[in-house]
């Protein structure tokens, strides 16, 4: 099968009963309950290829969880229609369970007091996994995530890598075809990171395992995912590739220019010692200045990247040159602070 | 700091005041308990009219007493302080400019309040409502009532905070709270009114802490105590306040000292 | 079918995990155990205390109260063991778990069912057998028939699937508000108070609602008259004591029913 998930103008939409105070005040809410409606998602359509590895990005309280609740069959639609795996998440919960994996970045799917291992052993009866399959897997996964050192530690006594390295044997066990991820490497360490990104990477290509990430790293965007999802009030905002964002709507560009420190020291100073580049060109602003290196901001719609270079050269003998892209970070909050997408919608809409 | 105190106890009132749900139908479990116990003393009265000084009446009136009376006296499964002694929250509690434990009885005598209002009264009101017997004219017995039922309101605050201190040096202190806590309710009446029971045992539950809890108020309040006998229970309930306060007072100290030196 | 062998099989694997986890700290296990036993054996012999000044109970001597008190105290442990998981389930919906129990492919009941397992109830069940024990003395024996044998444990049986199915419905309210598990307690605990008497001292309208709204008097007090040798309340026949499978069964399969309800009502309106 090649899809794995499709959903069709997903919405959801809930409704909040005021509360009132006082005793009376509990009695009329039952009577007439004054409710106000939240949407939580909506009219948000997607389509997922098997194998896709996706990132799912957005402010807290856009929606994300609630649309991988519609996903999973923990929540109903309000309306629309999805279907993963070719199954209704809804109807068929339990046999879509059978095929899915998640793991939540803060709360763990182990059994807390029990031995990693026992928890990783109980989950093949509870997906009912033929013994042999279930030993494979788990040989396997013991060796990709080096779970033996701490295998036989109650979960509860695991630090935040350990377990996160457990939950994802725990959701792999029983070969998903496709794997939420929430948040799987908040709280860690670098090394820790890195880790579980090869980890990833490797199901994703090795086992042709759908992934779908939920998070706030952007390297994690970056590293592992082609594809992302902006995910904003409850809307899709934006459905496509890392760099196309970046390109899009990260108007800036920095230049680095490495200078002879004996050439920086002939720059007028300012108040605090730093040299200046004077006189810069319309869209250009010195960002940084650290000897023997320069920072420049520049737009790119203001001056491209050469004629900048010619102007800088012309004026100063440079050693050396470099571009930096922006930070992907930086691209996104733009775009949830301005309001980009959705006013380049208004821009696409004939008038 | 008297008006600390007075502060920390309307704070709880207050508190209490939330859980209206929870209150109602906790109500309705003391009101289900209430009717309960009196057919089983409708059933027993059969064959008797009298025992124990009691007729069927006022076994009744025990009865709803008591169910009334048990939230603001011993409130089932307090375990507060043994939560923060298991976090750890107590070692902070501990070094307040205030005294621990007045700091805590503030509380209970704050949250014995609510039940008083919102728990005892309603109670016994259902269980005149539903069984028709009444409650007393007089002044007089009110007011020793009114003596009473606060020292046996001291004396459970006591008594909790005793077992749940325990947790300082006993692992298991939790399940140990469940066995005092029921020790305590035989002892004072609220599985068999204590008139009932034989000779003996009445005698050994006179001398425990524990009569003064509702078994006296209970009596007061009937009618059963009055004049000298009343004064000397009285005394004994008070007597008994005093030894409880001060042994908590010491066990604290030694808890505070093992705070310090231990540095939680 | 094979669901459902398949999902037993899953529960007492579970329930063992469970076993072994908390095996860990013998010591402790014993102790609660043990003071369990003390607490509900305090509470056992207190009430034969009524039986000093009071020869009899609506006509019930001690040894025939005692033993109606032991069994439903049996059957409630039996309850109260196999159903901690239900019982808790207001603090699983308050920490935000059971969106994790909808994450399995297993039957939402079954994991909830086995997410406790308390090991200290068995010191109720103790207490229970040992009352037994106890109004067997007092009674000077009882003139036992294999049919007698089996009301009396079927009737236990049934009565613990009603003790849980209790335990159910309030765990399914959970589903609209948490605020109301004292309610659950009442009907739970009070029924089992309830049952400790003949529930012939009871007003008619408790004495149907125990027959034929919560049907707790089929798992203890129906089995405990037959086996006594006692009429049954209501005049009822003296068949209607094996009724207590069907009807516990009844019981269960509203409650059960009434839980997919609040599943379903959970899933389109989050928590």
């Amino acid at each position: 099968m090649e899809t794995m998930i499709e959903a069709e103008g997903l919405s959801k939409s809930f409704r909040i009963a005021k509360r009132r105070p006082g005793l009376l005040g509990g009695l009329r809410s039952v009577v007439n309950p004054q409710v106000r409606i939240v949407k939580a998602v909506q009219d948000l359509s997607l389509l997922i290829k098997r194998g896709e590895m996706i990132g799912l990005v957005g402010p807290n309280g856009a929606g994300k969880s609630t649309t991988i609740k519609m996903l999973t069959g923990i929540l109903q639609p309000s309306s629309g229609t999805v279907s993963v795996a070719g199954l209704s998440p809804l109807r068929q919960r339990k046999e879509l369970a059978r095929r899915i994996g998640v793991v939540f970045g803060q709360r763990s799917q182990l059994w807390w007091d029990l031995p990693l291992i026992d928890s990783l052993r109980l989950l093949r009866f509870l997906y009912r996994v033929p013994e042999e399959h279930h030993t494979a897997n788990l040989d396997r996964l013991r060796s990709m995530l080096a779970l033996d050192e701490f295998i036989d530690t109650p979960v509860r006594q695991l630090s935040l890598g350990q377990r996160m390295r457990g939950d994802l044997a725990a959701a792999l066990l029983h070969d998903p075809e496709l794997l939420y991820l929430d948040e799987p490497t908040i709280g860690l360490d670098v090394v820790a990171k890195a880790r579980i990104r090869e980890f990833l990477l490797a199901i994703n290509a090795e086992q042709g395992v759908t992934v779908l990430l939920t998070t706030h790293d952007m390297d994690d965007i970056e590293m592992l995912c082609p594809r992302m999802l902006i995910i904003d009030h409850g809307r899709k905002l934006y459905d496509g590739t890392v760099t196309d964002i970046r390109t899009r709507f990260g108007g800036e560009r920095i230049l680095i220019a490495e200078l002879n420190p004996a050439e920086l020291m002939t720059l007028p100073h300012d108040a605090d010692g730093q040299p200046i580049v004077t006189e810069l060109p319309a869209g250009v602003r010195q960002v940084q200045a650290e000897s023997p290196r320069l920072c420049l901001n520049f737009e790119r719609d203001a001056i491209p990247a050469h004629e900048l270079v010619a102007w800088l050269g012309a004026r100063h003998r440079l050693r050396d040159v470099t571009f930096q892209e922006p930070e992907i970070e930086d691209v996104i909050r733009r775009i949830y602070e301005e309001g980009l997408l959705l006013q380049e919608d208004e821009a696409s809409m004939p008038a | 700091m008297l008006r600390f105190y007075i502060e920390v106890a309307r704070t709880a009132f207050r508190r209490q005041l939330i859980y209206r749900w929870a209150n109602i139908a906790g109500l309705i479990t003391n009101i289900v308990f209430g009717i309960i116990f009196s057919y089983v003393m409708i059933a027993l009265f059969q064959v008797r009219s009298m025992a124990g000084g009691y007729d069927l009446e006022d076994a009744l009136r025990y009865v709803w007493l008591v169910q009334s009376l048990v939230m603001v006296v011993l409130t089932f499964g307090w375990y507060e302080l043994m939560l923060t002694i298991r976090s750890g929250e107590v070692v902070s509690d501990l070094s307040k400019p205030c005294d621990f434990y007045w700091y805590w009885f503030s509380r209970e005598i704050g949250r014995s309040c609510y039940y008083v209002f919102y728990r005892a009264l309603p109670t016994y009101l259902a269980g005149m409502l539903l069984f028709g017997f009444g409650a007393p004219l007089d002044w007089r017995l009110w007011l020793a009532f009114m003596l009473s039922l606060p020292v046996g309101a001291m004396i459970g605050i006591a008594y909790r905070f005793l077992f749940n201190i325990a947790a300082f040096w006993i692992l298991e202190a939790r399940a140990l709270g469940t066995l005092a806590t029921v020790i305590a309710l035989v002892f004072t009446g609220n599985y068999v009114p204590l008139p009932f029971f034989p000779g003996w045992l009445h005698t050994i539950a006179d001398w425990l802490p524990f009569s003064g809890l509702m078994n006296v108020p209970a009596q007061i309040f009937l009618g059963k105590l009055t004049g000298l006998p009343m004064l000397l229970e009285f005394l004994r309930q008070s007597l008994w306040l005093v030894v409880l306060t001060l042994i908590v007072r010491a066990v604290t100290a030694q808890a505070t000292r093992r705070v310090v030196a231990q540095g939680g | 079918m094979q669901e459902i062998s398949s999902d037993l099989r899953l529960y007492r694997h579970l329930i063992v995990m469970q076993i072994r986890g908390q095996m860990q700290y013998k010591l402790n296990i014993v102790i609660d155990i043990l003071t369990y036993f003390a607490v509900t054996g305090l509470e056992f012999v207190t009430m034969l205390l009524y039986f000093v000044p009071f020869p009899t109970m609506l006509g019930w001597r001690v040894g025939e109260v005692a033993m109606l008190a032991a069994v439903t105290s049996f059957s409630f442990g039996i309850a109260e063991l196999f159903g901690a998981g239900i019982d808790v389930f207001d603090e699983t919906i308050r920490r935000g778990d059971f969106d994790r129990v909808l994450l399995r492919p297993v039957e939402a009941l079954i994991l909830v069912a086995s997410s406790e397992f308390r090991l200290r109830r068995l010191g109720r069940m103790t207490q229970g057998i040992l009352g037994f024990a106890l109004a067997l003395v007092l009674l000077h024996g009882v003139d036992w028939t294999p049919l007698k044998l089996i009301a009396l444990l079927i009737g236990i049986v049934s009565g613990s699937l009603i003790f849980v199915s209790i335990l159910l419905l309030g765990a399914t309210m959970c589903f609209w508000t948490v605020q109301t598990t004292e309610l659950t307690s009442s009907l739970y605990y009070g029924g089992r108070e309830m049952l400790s008497y003949p529930i012939t001292i009871y007003h008619q309208v408790l004495q149907r609602f125990l027959l034929f709204v919560i049907p707790l008097a089929f798992g203890t007090f129906l089995p405990t008259c037959y086996l006594l040798g006692r009429p049954l309340p209501l005049g009822l026949p003296v068949w209607v004591t094996f009724l207590a499978p069907a009807v516990g069964l009844g019981f269960a399969s509203v409650a059960v029913w009434v839980w997919g309800f609040g599943v379903r009502r959970y899933q389109s309106t989050g928590s």
